[in-house]
């Protein structure tokens, strides 16, 4: 029997008292692909992926993760499933009390239950996949804005994820460090694990995705192949969302 | 206006030994009810952040009931209704012979003003306490929770390793008053017969009539106590 | 539980004025009109000492708090006793129980009505000052015709708040035998013997019921009085 999807949505609607943030989306999103999630300011996209992890429950509709609903998951279910889904905010969202290699290691210790030299030593081994290696010992507030999205990262990964979903991961940080944390993402992609990343950073889309959804009014709009996508897009929306956001000098109007 | 002030009325003999006895008591009541308050605190901070509607409103019901009643009062329902409510095993026990719970002077751990006092206290305490930790909680940013729950963990792991280290950050200088607290209001416990600072200067006063003297050292010690804990508690406070 | 509250119904009238009417006032009477006497007395004294802070030179302001704060580093219950044998002692004259401690609460509240109203003032604009003294007024005209009735807004429910703290200190008079509420269910207990659950229930849900009603208030005034409306 074939493995399911890593994720499935099935007609998800999500309302926030009278606003309706997403309107009914339904798709498959398969293992070991990158997909990244794009749109206007509003679409859902954050919202979308925040639901597959449960940080927002769905109004209506379903969301499966490794075949096994999110949606319905409660108590120590929905904790173990968590732990298979490794999320990096876009404020990082640091233990600022705990060092890298604790803020690593927590989860580790306390949800599966791993000893303290067993943890550290993934902590390590984390660490120095995102290049952080030395920094192990220091404080979220004495590290930069890139080494702390480096080290949420690493964070995300030490439960050994199947699946990581990341929130605007660089929306936050200086444009000088945006590179090293998409440096990071885009060698993720080697190691087989699904990535779902929502993202203004359209040249990262271009060159590490293989597909792209692009969200709007709480719908897809458009679900295709980066190279598709940027140069024929179908919907008008997207169109102009893609002229907007590629436009040197933002001078496209509405 | 001529006070003959006699501190050999208070510094020898028997006085003397009533103070010292007195000083043991506060400081071990004062440890005590700290204890005591501190479980408070946590467990309550975790009750409220309950997804169970009724144990949150039962806890803020409980708060704000130890909030609104003197805390004489408690200490007066605790030491006369308190120690019948307790199972006949654990009154047994505290009522049998135990050298090692008599605190110097003759005042034993077990003693219904002791388990009372420190009950009474630690529980007041503790609410207040808790309404601090609330504070500092409130300030904690929410994305802490969030980093939490998607990571898998748990209600009491996010409360004890994440969000209550965080709170005691933001609202150190008052939860430290509250403990400041907890200590002077010990005073309050002579009342139920707690041989404490207090207690033990009135006794000197009524055996002597000595009562600048025995007021003053009571003061002095007071003062010195506080002095020393807010030193110890607040230099503990990382830069 | 099996709690048997008659006691409290065949002694209602002494919880609540004790022998008001063989000479002594005592029970919930008593208590109420402590709280207002020391209340009265220590919003006087605590403002006084906030107009002294607010209009003298900088370092009073920094001297009154320290004392303020000295006071509060010594338990209440040994003010109370401070006044109660102390003052005999050097002036002569005795002083009844309920005078000490309502010198004794107002002396130790004074600093807490001291931090509450300074906090107010300070939370003013500074422009309502400017205009003032801009039109001629001195700084002690400024603090009691402008500002003091403007931080009132802000100070009203903190002073509330106080007092229903001071209903709540008067329970110390039962340790100079006041026979204030605390002491009055006290002396039933002592009288009945048997029912120290009800007695002392009832007693606790007679000031949890005054002081959650004052709580009350005072979170509905603060609400209520937002900027720009009249007191």
């Amino acid at each position: 029997m074939a493995a399911p999807p890593v994720i499935e949505f099935r007609d998800v609607h999500k309302s926030f008292g009278a606003l309706e943030v997403i309107r009914g989306i339904s798709t498959t999103i398969e293992r070991g692909s990158v997909v990244v999630v794009c749109g206007p300011s509003g679409s859902g996209k954050s919202t979308l992926i925040r639901m597959v992890n449960r940080l927002e429950t769905p109004t209506r509709g379903e969301i499966l993760v490794d075949g096994v609903s999110s949606t319905c998951a409660r108590g120590e279910a929905l904790r173990q499933l968590r732990t298979g889904v490794g999320f990096v905010f876009q404020q990082f969202n640091l233990y600022p009390h705990m060092t890298a290699r604790q803020n690593v290691t927590l989860a580790l210790r306390k949800v599966l239950g791993k000893t303290r030299a067993e943890a550290d030593a993934v902590a390590d081994e984390v660490l120095d996949q995102v290049g952080l290696a030395d920094k192990a010992g220091s404080l979220p507030g004495q590290l930069s804005g890139g080494q702390q999205q480096r080290v949420a990262i690493a964070r995300a990964l030490a439960t050994r994820p199947d699946l990581l979903l990341f929130d605007e991961p660089t929306s936050a940080l200086d444009p000088e460090m945006i590179g090293e944390v998409l440096t990071v993402i885009r060698q993720l992609t080697h190691h087989g694990i699904t990535l779902v990343v929502v993202t203004h950073e359209m040249g990262f889309a271009r060159t590490v995705a293989d597909r792209i959804l692009f969200l709007d009014q709480g719908r897809i709009e458009e679900d295709a192949h980066p190279d598709a996508f940027f140069s024929a897009a179908r919907s008008p929306r997207a169109r102009q969302f893609l002229s907007q956001i590629l436009s040197p000098l933002h001078t496209t109007g509405d | 206006m001529n006070l003959p002030i006699d501190w050999s009325g208070v510094l020898t003999g028997p006085p003397l030994h009533w103070l010292l006895s007195g000083l043991a008591v506060t400081l071990a009541i004062s440890l005590a009810a700290s204890g005591i308050a501190t479980v408070v605190a946590v467990l309550l901070s975790a009750l409220r952040l309950s997804p169970l509607p009724p144990v949150r409103l039962a806890t803020l019901g409980l708060i704000s009931l130890i909030r609104n009643t003197p805390l004489l009062i408690q200490l007066l329902v605790w030491y006369f209704v308190g120690f019948g409510l307790l199972p006949q095993g654990l009154k047994a026990w505290m009522t049998g012979d135990h050298p090692w719970s008599v605190l110097p002077g003759q005042v034993s751990l077990f003693a219904p003003e002791f388990a009372a006092s420190a009950w009474g206290v630690g529980l007041f305490i503790g609410v207040f306490l808790s309404e601090e930790l609330q504070a500092g909680l409130n300030a904690v940013a929410p994305g802490q929770r969030e980093a939490a729950a998607s990571q898998g963990l748990g209600g009491w792991h996010t409360l004890t390793a994440i969000l209550l280290p965080q709170a005691l950050r933001n609202a150190y200088q008052p939860v430290v008053g509250q403990y400041l607290n907890l200590m002077k209001l010990t005073s309050v416990t002579c009342s139920i017969g707690l041989a404490e600072i207090t207690y033990q200067a009135r006794q000197i006063e009524s055996f002597n009539s000595h009562a600048f003297e025995a007021f003053a050292a009571a003061t002095v010690l007071y003062l010195a106590i506080g002095f020393i804990l807010e030193r110890l508690l607040l230099a503990r406070r990382k830069a | 539980m099996g709690l048997d509250f008659t006691v409290i119904l065949k002694n209602w009238d002494y919880f609540l004025w004790g022998r008001t009417f063989q000479g002594e006032t005592g029970g919930l009477l008593l208590t109420v009109l402590m709280a207002l006497a020391a209340g009265c007395l220590s919003l006087a004294l605590g403002i006084g000492l906030a107009l002294a802070s607010w209009l003298g030179p900088r370092p009073l302001r920094a001297v009154l708090t320290f004392l303020a704060d000295l006071v509060r580093s010594v338990p209440l219950v040994l003010v109370i006793f401070w006044i109660y044998f102390l003052v005999p002692a050097l002036f002569k004259t005795k002083v009844p129980g309920a005078l000490s401690v309502i010198l004794a609460l107002a002396w130790f509240s004074s600093g807490a009505v001291l931090h509450a109203t300074l906090a107010g003032l300070e939370a003013l604009p500074r422009g309502h000052r400017e205009a003032g003294i801009a039109s001629g007024l001195t700084d002690g005209q400024v603090f009691t015709a402008i500002l003091l009735p403007q931080a009132a807004r802000n100070l009203v429910p903190s002073y509330v708040a106080l007092f229903a703290s001071m209903i709540k200190d008067t329970s110390l008079a039962f340790i100079l035998n006041v026979p204030e509420l605390t002491m009055t269910a006290s002396q039933v207990n002592t009288r009945a013997q048997i029912y120290p659950a009800e007695i002392f229930l009832f007693t606790a849900a007679v000031y949890f019921v005054l002081c959650q009603g004052l709580s009350w208030a005072a979170h509905g005034l603060a609400v209520r009085l937002q900027p720009g409306q009249m007191l």
